[in-house]
């Protein structure tokens, strides 16, 4: 595992395409880049999508591994951050279903917070309990309503790449969006009071 | 700003869930293991075995799927034609698994270790300039299992052996046109998130 360089922070995503080329062909240090690029942000959306976020570290290595043994078949003329976001979005819906088959195992939100220990600081306590009101708020909007949000106002894709990912047309995903707002903001709303 | 960032609950929680988690180069490291240990399979180190659980007695196999094509292809060619009779498309291919050559029924198991059987593709193009079958028995490498023309130029075809069990697989036309099999059933790849062709590969 030490051969492979991992020293460099996550960058914001923006390969050049050329890198996506020689992984395709099996670069392994193109496919290191590739995921020094886009480690964090899929974990930021599959902790958002899982109903179960501490799943969040395995689904996205599932994602990479998938994306790596499909990379011949990747084709350059669709957006690979599209492409992948789309792997991880069906991996975290297929984790999203086996999680709810396995209720023995489900935890609830309520144990899963007592899980973080809470900050001494009260301006980080305020940011924490901000932080699980969002968490809590987004875990009640339907799983296919939230992910079209996540995708688009989160991780910044247009209507029209949406449509393409996923193959709903726009004015439903937006009417998603709106759903997946209006819950958002009626939960939120009543947390503050 | 976007109608929701305008809300200021909304933006607050956008704020919130846009935050990235610090990078995690361990997970990283994972991440990379996993995957170069996934795509290196018995299949990467020996080109002729196109099973990725798989990695002997493939010379013999080869001669068989040589032997196998052979016997084969007047049914293919037959297939094919009739089907390019009645509708003419740009495109007509098939896929004939062996099932009629008794000594290589034979060795045909459920197991998911057995041995592989000659599968011939076929595919009709008069346009096109190389056509390959890719699929998930050869890592999906267009220049693992490139197609022969016929002398006639409009006929593709080539015999590959393939582990027995359920495959998905394409064309890949002029090494970028990723074409289904029309007379294949498809299904979504769960990789790609896109169709692939489906084939069965060993069962009567």
């Amino acid at each position: 595992m030490s051969s492979f360089p991992l020293q460099r922070p996550a960058q914001a995503a923006g390969l050049d395409s050329r890198t996506i080329s020689r992984a395709k062909l099996g670069d392994i240090d193109a496919f290191t880049a590739i995921v020094e690029a886009y480690h964090a942000r899929c974990i930021r959306f599959a902790r958002a999508m899982l109903r179960n976020p501490d799943e969040a570290e395995d689904m996205v290595q599932e994602t990479f591994v998938r994306l790596y043994r499909a990379l011949p078949r990747y084709e350059e003329r669709q957006r690979f951050e599209s492409w992948l976001f789309q792997i991880l979005g069906n991996c975290c819906r297929t984790a999203n279903t086996a999680f709810q088959r396995q209720s023995s195992r489900t935890t609830t939100d309520d144990e899963a917070v007592e899980r973080v220990a809470s900050p001494d600081d009260p301006a980080a306590q305020f940011d924490h309990e901000w932080s699980e009101a969002v968490r809590r708020a987004l875990a009640e909007v339907p799983e296919y309503n939230r992910e079209i949000f996540l995708l688009h106002y989160v991780e910044g894709f247009s209507y029209e790449e949406v449509e393409r990912m996923t193959g709903v047309k726009q004015s439903a995903l937006k009417m998603r969006v709106k759903r997946a707002s209006d819950l958002l903001r009626t939960r939120l709303s009543e947390e503050r009071r | 700003m976007t109608d929701a960032e305008r809300d200021p609950v909304l933006r607050r929680a956008l704020e919130e869930l846009r935050r990235v988690p610090p990078a995690d180069i361990d997970a990283m490291r994972r991440v990379v293991a996993a995957a170069a240990a996934a795509r290196v399979t018995p299949f990467d180190s020996e080109p002729g075995v196109l099973s990725p659980r798989r990695g002997r007695s493939i010379r013999l196999w080869m001669a068989v799927g040589v032997a196998a094509a052979s016997a084969f292809v007047g049914f293919a060619l037959r297939g094919v034609w009739s089907a390019r009779a009645r509708v003419a498309p740009t495109f007509v291919s098939s896929t004939v698994v062996d099932s009629t050559n008794t000594p290589l029924r034979q060795v045909v198991s459920a197991e998911p270790d057995a041995a592989p059987i000659p599968t011939q593709f076929v595919f009709n193009s008069r346009r096109a300039h190389r056509i390959s079958v890719v699929g998930d028995f050869n890592s999906w490498n267009p220049s693992n299992a490139p197609m022969l023309r016929s002398p006639d130029g409009e006929l593709w075809s080539v015999t590959i052996p393939i582990a027995p069990g359920r495959h998905m697989y394409a064309f890949m036309v002029d090494d970028s046109l990723f074409t289904l099999d029309p007379t294949a059933p498809n299904a979504r790849d769960p990789d790609l998130g896109t169709k692939g062709s489906i084939i069965i590969v060993g069962r009567p």
